[in-house]
């Protein structure tokens, strides 16, 4: 929006959390932050990730909310679920494939990142990549992400489907589409291996 | 409704309740725009009642009732009747030596009661200054909207009798 | 989906806009014409009725051919 895009680097991520607690100031969600911060692997490795809502085009937890209580506007921004409309029903929690909308069942509703609507609906950036001390989260000019080594991509393959997102993250240059085969990652085998009693 | 809308991938669930802000504004829109037309259906069969009522209902049959007698009133007199019920008050007049006018005294108006003024030949209403002419009880002047019903008058022998009220 | 350009969508929607604003005025017109020939069919004229239902059929029609023509113009708003 106005000649600025969201760029996510999950490799420059220090896990500082600078990101979620400037989320979480601002009243609009109510103190709770709308950042999806991972630690991916606690105890083999510091890596960390912080994600935002990737703005789809055809965005899965609007297609799916029985309420229509998502709605993407004409700017490629995916709001927030509107307040009068949503029933908490979580259908969209188990619908994106991101993983991104957060349901508080204290108040029956889902909320999630709206890329600070009030800020870059008047041209600011959102908070998060204002904090950021390591431009994981960054909202730059495409000249000037261009100087960076990774490159912007923004395909995802989940298996078969294709999204196309808004916000577009970093990888290597040879990269094009970011492939994921979910049956890769699903671990409840390991799991169940490791409760069977010894 | 498949006949009348464009065949599209789409199914109508996803047209009607888009995520997209800028086809909702499109969807509103139509909507009112059915609804609309679906008043103007609804005023057009009100017009069709209104004329299927023309066509079936039938003038109601009015009573014949004695006004008075031939030489009763002088030329320009005026005599005062009820016709067709009681409550219907209706005022007759001598326009000339054989000339009879009758009509309702109600103003259309207002109802209030006319009364014939000789020296300038009209049926005045004195509440409103409204002025019906004594021919054929047109509104000469004044606010009334229609003119004077007009009753009807038949001679019999020597009796007038008043047949049909015209004009409501 | 909806990725018309902006000044394309917004021509769409000025005219459905307009069209709108001419079935309300139609619409007005209907309603003074039934409630006139409702007073003067009471009144005891009944010579009106005829030429006034078949001008508010017009009328309807005239509504009714707007009404396509939103709907067009809605279809092919989302075509591309």
């Amino acid at each position: 929006m106005h000649g600025y895009e969201f760029y996510v680097d999950p490799s420059r991520c220090i896990g500082c959390q600078s990101c979620v607690v400037a989320c979480a100031e601002c009243e609009t969600h109510r103190g709770k932050s709308m950042i999806n911060f991972d630690f991916i692997d606690r105890q083999g490795t510091t890596a960390a990730a912080a994600y935002v809502c990737w703005h789809c085009e055809e965005p899965t937890c609007a297609m799916v909310c029985p309420a229509d209580a998502i709605k993407k506007g004409d700017d490629g921004i995916v709001q927030s679920s509107l307040k009068p409309r949503c029933i908490g029903c979580s259908n969209c929690v188990l619908a994106c494939p991101f993983g991104i909308p957060k349901i508080f069942p204290e108040y029956e509703q889902m909320m999630k990142c709206d890329m600070c609507y009030d800020r870059t609906s008047v041209g600011k950036k959102p908070m998060c990549a204002t904090v950021c001390p390591s431009q994981a989260l960054s909202y730059l000019r495409p000249e000037e992400i261009a100087k960076r080594r990774e490159k912007p991509t923004n395909l995802f393959r989940f298996g078969n489907q294709k999204i196309v997102t808004r916000v577009h993250m970093m990888v290597p240059a040879e990269t094009d589409t970011v492939s994921l085969e979910v049956l890769d990652y699903m671990w409840e085998e390991s799991y169940a291996a490791s409760s069977q009693p010894q | 409704m498949p006949l009348l809308r464009n065949p599209s991938k789409e199914p109508l669930w996803k047209d009607e309740f888009s995520v997209f802000t800028s086809d909702e504004r499109y969807v509103t829109r139509r909507q009112f725009t059915k609804f609309l037309t679906l008043a103007s259906l609804g005023m057009f069969v009100g017009n069709l009642w209104i004329l299927a009522k023309s066509r079936l209902t039938k003038t109601p049959a009015f009573p014949t009732a004695e006004v008075a007698e031939i030489n009763e009133i002088p030329v320009r007199g005026v005599k005062l009747f009820t016709y067709p019920t009681p409550q219907d008050h209706c005022i007759m007049i001598r326009t000339g030596e054989e000339e009879y006018a009758a009509y309702s005294q109600k103003c259309t108006h207002l109802s209030c009661a006319v009364y014939y003024s000789a020296k300038n030949d009209r049926l005045e209403c004195p509440c409103h200054q409204g002025f019906f002419s004594v021919k054929d009880g047109a509104v000469l002047q004044g606010p009334p909207p229609r003119p004077l019903p007009q009753i009807t008058l038949e001679r019999e022998g020597t009796k007038l009798l008043a047949i049909a009220v015209q004009g409501g | 989906m909806a990725n018309l350009e902006p000044s394309k969508q917004r021509r769409g929607l000025v005219t459905i806009d307009g069209a709108m604003a001419l079935i309300v005025i139609l619409l007005v017109v209907q309603i003074w014409l039934l409630s006139a020939t409702l007073e003067t069919f009471l009144a005891g004229h009944s010579g009106t009725v005829v030429p006034a239902a078949i001008f508010s059929g017009l009328i309807f029609l005239g509504c009714l051919a707007l009404d396509f023509f939103v709907t067009r113009v809605d279809q092919e708003s989302r075509k591309s």
